[in-house]
């Protein structure tokens, strides 16, 4: 529906909170900055189902390509089989666990993926059924209800425990699915690139929140649509970071990274991540937390 | 019930057959210009629009790519003969027919070389299976007319496929096929008949997507070569890995360019441990030594997950 010309947000789903007039918020241990990085494992399907949306630059593989495109099926895969396990190695390096978006199919199929990044303490939270069936608008609510619904149940069978998480594929959103997911027991949501602190959602029901992620520093986004030189996004996540920690003084930061294992998982980019991440926790004064433990202690201050 | 198009088995990086190449070499470094002809005035079969700025022709884009072989080809000719490299062509067979000396060139250098078809304007996307069958027997019967050597392997043409391509390549008596970027080390393909592998070609090495669509410098090019480069060469110490530059000698042989990959291949051939190889040779070796081991070991994984 188009705005109102009225006070506040244009949606139900959130309060109008600018930073300026919000409690002051405290980390853990006095930590001026929060990281949390988030790696979509989602699987790129040879054909996606009538009817099914796709963004319009759905990245990976060469030039676009007609079907069978088998290197952007290709690409996505090298991400699954090489990527993730470059990448957690970086991580586990600088002592950070992983909040892993999984989407149904990768979860279904790739068991030794998900023992893998069960064992490296990851946590592992909701993410569609692929990366080619993204939730929209064009859904019916009971059909968003059943994606939604199946793509928990992968998730709680292959891992054991449902999740708490969820973060769509390619950020996708209908009207109501805040309100959705959080009937369907969710507690938090990473599709909202609003901000540099979790904050409430107003579903209604049970307590849910966002946790934004930064647009900018998507990986895909910056790197694949944008084009940016690995060695400059590079210098982008370092110059972030010390801007977040200088304001982080004052009020405690998130600095919530997303990124693709077929993509920064390449041989000649991941030594970028592996640099950037010595920067930001080579200093002290940074919590890196997973969604879970960030929301739960953002409720417990929040109380 | 596998995920289609089921073509190959999930190996893991961490866990799966040790690669050792000869000489206890950590990586294996292909180098594959694309030696191509674009029709002037090809027939769009409706598929994909192989000129798509104006009714044809174009000869803007058409020269473009053709200055590759008047021109580009021999000035990229300098740095790979500098550093003794020898090349598996990427090739368009009708060149062989179309430009003589560039033929000579490449046979008097002792290249390897893959199908990347007939044309780079004539694709799969619209054949039946008798016609890519025919289209098989063409690419073994003019490249070894022309240079005596047996067709191993091929990039598609301008990378297009069917979905039977991987079946009716290893029908024909193909063993590599290099259109698929899931891996830094070669991988069996599923197929009905006779053995089939992916050789890892590169799509993120390339200067047609690096320097023509996505307009990077090639200072960067030469950079992430060589970023790549060292952390294969780091990974190798304990698995052999493979390492491709793909190239197109009417971007790489631009004159504001040479002087880049004379730098890359400079960086690369100062190590030890470097196998400077073909896809012919790496797929050889590969099915000889590791093939029937990464079957195995994959119907092993699948086996230990059902549990």
């Amino acid at each position: 529906m188009p705005a109102q010309r009225t006070f506040g947000m244009d949606h139900p789903h959130h309060e109008w909170s600018p930073v300026i007039s919000r409690p002051t918020l405290h980390w853990p241990d006095g930590a001026a900055v929060t990281l949390c990085v988030v790696i979509p494992l989602e699987h790129m399907e040879w054909q996606a189902p009538p009817g099914s949306f796709q963004v319009a630059r759905l990245a990976g593989g060469s030039a676009p390509r007609e079907f069978p495109d088998y290197a952007r099926l290709s690409h996505r895969e090298y991400g699954h089989r090489v990527g993730i396990f470059r990448l957690l190695d970086v991580l586990e390096k600088h002592g950070i666990r992983a909040t892993i978006a999984m989407d149904a199919l990768t979860a279904e199929h790739y068991p030794y993926l998900v023992r893998h990044c069960l064992n490296r303490g990851c946590e592992i939270v909701g993410h569609g059924i692929s990366v080619s069936r993204m939730i929209t608008s064009n859904m019916s609510e009971a059909e968003e209800r059943e994606y939604i619904g199946a793509s928990l149940q992968a998730l709680e069978k292959a891992t054991g425990a449902a999740p708490t998480g969820w973060f769509g594929p390619e950020y996708g959103e209908s009207d109501r699915t805040p309100q959705l997911l959080a009937e369907a027991g969710l507690t938090y949501v990473c599709d909202w690139a609003n901000d540099e602190q979790p904050y409430p959602m107003t579903t209604g029901g049970n307590p849910f929140f966002a946790l934004p992620l930064m647009y900018e520093l998507d990986d895909v986004v910056s790197i694949s649509h944008k084009l940016m030189p690995i060695f400059d996004y590079e210098r982008m996540l370092g110059e972030s970071f010390d801007v977040l920690k200088e304001d982080g003084a004052n009020t405690g930061r998130l600095m919530a990274v997303n990124w693709h294992p077929w993509l920064v998982g390449q041989p000649f980019r991941i030594g970028s991540i592996d640099r950037a991440l010595s920067h930001i926790m080579g200093q002290g004064g940074v919590w890196a937390a997973t969604g879970s433990e960030i929301i739960d202690w953002y409720r417990q201050q929040a109380g | 019930m596998a995920l289609p198009p089921d073509r190959i088995d999930y190996l893991p990086l961490v866990d799966r057959p040790v690669i050792k190449w000869p000489n206890d070499a950590r990586v294996a470094v292909w180098i594959s210009p694309n030696v191509e002809h674009y029709e002037y005035q090809p027939v769009n079969e409706g598929v994909r629009n192989p000129w798509p700025r104006t009714p044809y022709p174009d000869v803007q884009q058409f020269s473009y790519r053709d200055y590759g072989n008047r021109i580009g080809f021999w000035r990229m000719l300098e740095p790979l003969d500098k550093h003794g490299i020898r090349c598996c062509i990427s090739l368009n067979l009708a060149v062989l027919e179309h430009f003589p000396e560039i033929a000579e060139a490449m046979m008097e250098r002792d290249y390897d070389y893959m199908s990347h078809g007939i044309y780079n304007t004539r694709y799969l996307y619209t054949c039946t299976k008798d016609e890519e069958r025919e289209f098989y027997r063409d690419c073994i019967d003019t490249l070894k007319r022309h240079t005596g050597k047996p067709l191993k392997g091929m990039l598609g043409p301008a990378i297009s496929g069917s979905v039977d391509t991987p079946d009716l390549m290893a029908e024909a008596g193909l063993i590599y096929y290099t259109d698929w970027f899931h891996d830094d080390q070669p991988t069996p393909i599923k197929v009905n008949s006779g053995k089939l592998i992916s050789v890892p070609y590169s799509i993120e090495l390339n200067d047609s997507s690096v320097l023509r669509d996505n307009h990077y410098s090639a200072q960067y090019f030469a950079d992430i070569c060589k970023a790549q480069f060292d952390r294969l060469y780091e990974e190798g110490a304990e698995s052999g890995r493979v390492m491709c530059i793909a190239l197109h000698p009417f971007i790489i042989g631009q004159p504001h360019r040479v002087k880049y990959l004379d730098d890359i291949l400079g960086y690369i051939m100062s190590h030890d441990g470097v196998w400077q190889t073909t896809a012919d040779d790496i797929a050889d070796y590969y099915i000889a030594n590791y093939y029937d081991q990464a079957i195995a070991h994959a119907q092993r994984l699948a086996g230990s997950s059902i549990e």
